[in-house]
């Protein structure tokens, strides 16, 4: 009879050890999709900065300038439900530019592109480390037990915008 | 452009005495790190504690163990897993960067000791096991910690992807390339010459390939000569090779670095007839930065770092008769073989440490939020929270 409760004791306190490990581990992926969406954030706006700065170079003609600058404006101040088409259409503005202005460099106007060309390259590395955390948590978060016991609290779950996977 | 000092601890997981990719990579990328300012701690298993240079702490006497088809030294064990706690908890770290944290050695123990800012690089190129099924729960949740992977080549990075289902930046791994500039085309090894660089004694160098292709070669180059430099004894090969064509080969030993860059920037062509197991090819990237003419056997790997061809010729691995007819076609043309010479030059400039390290260093940057930084991993971490301490 004791060795039968003491079986079920410790039955009780290897799920709730593992309770705990999960939820653990969930609370840990949260914490990694919003670091990692913060990384994210501010590299897109360094874009747009860097995005009106040509604008208002002699790279863009006026206009190229004034779609660059409608849509670097946009990305700046869209709100979350925007977000995503705005880095859309920013990503556009600046490929339909660099397109035809391989040719045409000054050393004043190389030093943008080149900021704009590591910048990307910063970027395409923060989304892939973002949408990687995202998919993650996610896949946690599916898990029948996580569900069942509420371990993933209020948090909201973790999305990936649309523009991650066309941008750049 | 390395801004910021860090104090960065990275962990081998192989003996740091058995010479080897990781090991030379972790060496190359610390010493860079340390040249550019940063304080860096590398953690690893050795034997010997004397030849350790002053940034590597010695994490105890490795262990051999079968995996994955060859002998690996590695360490763990309740002793190696209370000196990476101690490790980790003594060196008030920035940043962690765990090499190979999918294998059972050092890199998977501080993965699970620590939290905080972490990066892990992955290096094998494997396909896909059955044993992963049951390895794959208890590894997922020490990956998912890592704040950013890396994989050294496209290879490494699909192994990563079918294995453990998590994506990686590929970054590859980086060369002294201006070491490799400076080579002396010398006579001796000029002419209708082919060189061959590795430890030619193991199968999968493909030494063997070369040796088949000759005699084919031979009919159509009459004066070919083949330059084989590397540890290991030649005598093996001498029996087996055919009596008339022994004379064409020329067995050097082991050459300096100096050696290997004159060499490579004086034969006709470079080949690397590797059958498999390489993730990257640390040694077609030097060939290619020291301006030789590269043919390579169409492993994934060196598939991917000839860029399918436009950097250096690629032949069907294991197919001696296709090898046969790469380089006699390249042997026979000189402007050919230029051409791609100057293509794989500028390819190997991309492997320079200076881009290497840049790009591993911007990966650094995104781990690392605010002033967080590594520290001892706590399991009541959900509980804190629960009870409303904020852990961050």
């Amino acid at each position: 009879m004791i060795t039968n409760w003491v079986l079920v004791a410790f039955f009780l306190l290897i799920s709730l050890w593992y309770l705990s490990f999960l939820a653990t581990r969930l609370d840990r992926l949260h914490h990694r999709v919003e670091t990692s969406w913060a990384n994210l954030d501010v590299l897109l706006q360094k874009r747009a900065a860097v995005a009106l700065e040509i604008a208002h170079s002699d790279i863009a003609d006026p206009a190229s300038s004034l779609l660059l600058t409608g849509a670097a404006y946009q990305a700046r101040e869209a709100d979350i439900q925007n977000r995503s088409a705005a880095e859309s259409g920013l990503s556009g503005a600046l490929g339909l530019l660099l397109e035809d202005s391989q040719h045409l460099a000054t050393p004043a106007s190389n030093a943008l592109l080149t900021e704009l060309s590591a910048l990307t390259d910063k970027i395409r590395v923060a989304i892939a480390i973002h949408t990687d955390a995202v998919t993650r948590t996610q896949m946690v978060r599916s898990k029948l037990i996580v569900r069942v016991f509420r371990l993933a609290g209020t948090a909201p779950l973790p999305i990936t915008y649309e523009f991650e996977s066309d941008v750049l | 452009m390395l801004t910021r000092s860090l104090k960065i601890g990275i962990v081998c997981p192989y003996s740091w005495d058995t010479p080897g990719g990781v090991q030379n990579h972790i060496r190359d990328l610390a010493e860079f790190l340390i040249a550019s300012g940063h304080q860096v701690s590398v953690l690893a298993p050795a034997t010997d504690e004397e030849k350790l240079p002053d940034y590597v702490v010695n994490a105890g006497k490795p262990i051999s163990i079968p995996y994955n088809g060859a002998v690996a030294r590695v360490l763990f064990g309740p002793v190696a897993f209370s000196r990476v706690r101690q490790w980790i908890s003594n060196g008030d770290f920035d940043l962690l960067h765990l090499h190979e944290p999918a294998i059972p050695s050092i890199s998977l123990l501080a993965c699970w000791a620590a939290d905080g800012p972490m990066v892990g690089t992955f290096h094998a190129a494997a396909k896909r096991q059955k044993i992963i099924f049951a390895i794959g729960p208890i590894l997922e949740p020490a990956i998912e910690k890592l704040s950013a992977r890396i994989a050294v080549s496209e290879a490494a990075r699909l192994t990563l992807i079918d294995h453990l289902d998590t994506d990686a930046v590929v970054i590859p791994n980086g060369i002294y390339a201006s070491r490799f500039h400076n080579g002396t085309a010398q006579n001796q090894w000029q002419g209708n010459t082919v060189g061959f660089i590795g430890r030619f004694e193991e199968p999968r160098k493909g030494l063997s390939v070369l040796l088949d292709a000759l005699p084919l070669i031979a009919r159509f180059a009459a004066d070919v000569k083949v330059f084989i430099a590397g540890p290991g004894d030649p005598s093996d090969f001498n029996k087996n090779i055919d009596p008339e064509i022994r004379n064409r080969f020329n067995f050097l030993g082991k050459i300096s670095e100096e050696e290997k860059a004159d060499l490579m920037s004086s034969v006709a062509v470079y080949v690397a007839p590797n059958t498999g197991g390489e993730s990257f090819g640390i040694i077609l990237a030097e060939a290619l930065a020291s301006g030789a003419c590269v043919v390579a056997s169409d492993i994934p790997a060196f598939d991917d770092l000839l860029g399918h061809g436009e950097f250096g010729a690629i032949f069907k691995s294991e197919d001696s008769t296709d090898l046969a007819k790469v380089i006699i076609d390249l042997l026979g043309d000189k402007e050919k073989r230029s051409k791609l010479a100057i293509a794989g030059r500028e390819r190997g400039q991309s492997f320079d440490w200076e881009t290497v390290a840049q790009q591993i260093y911007s990966v650094y940057e995104m781990s690392i939020v605010g002033s967080e930084k590594v520290k001892l991993a706590s399991d009541t971490r959900s509980w804190n929270r629960f009870l409303s301490k904020d852990v961050r």
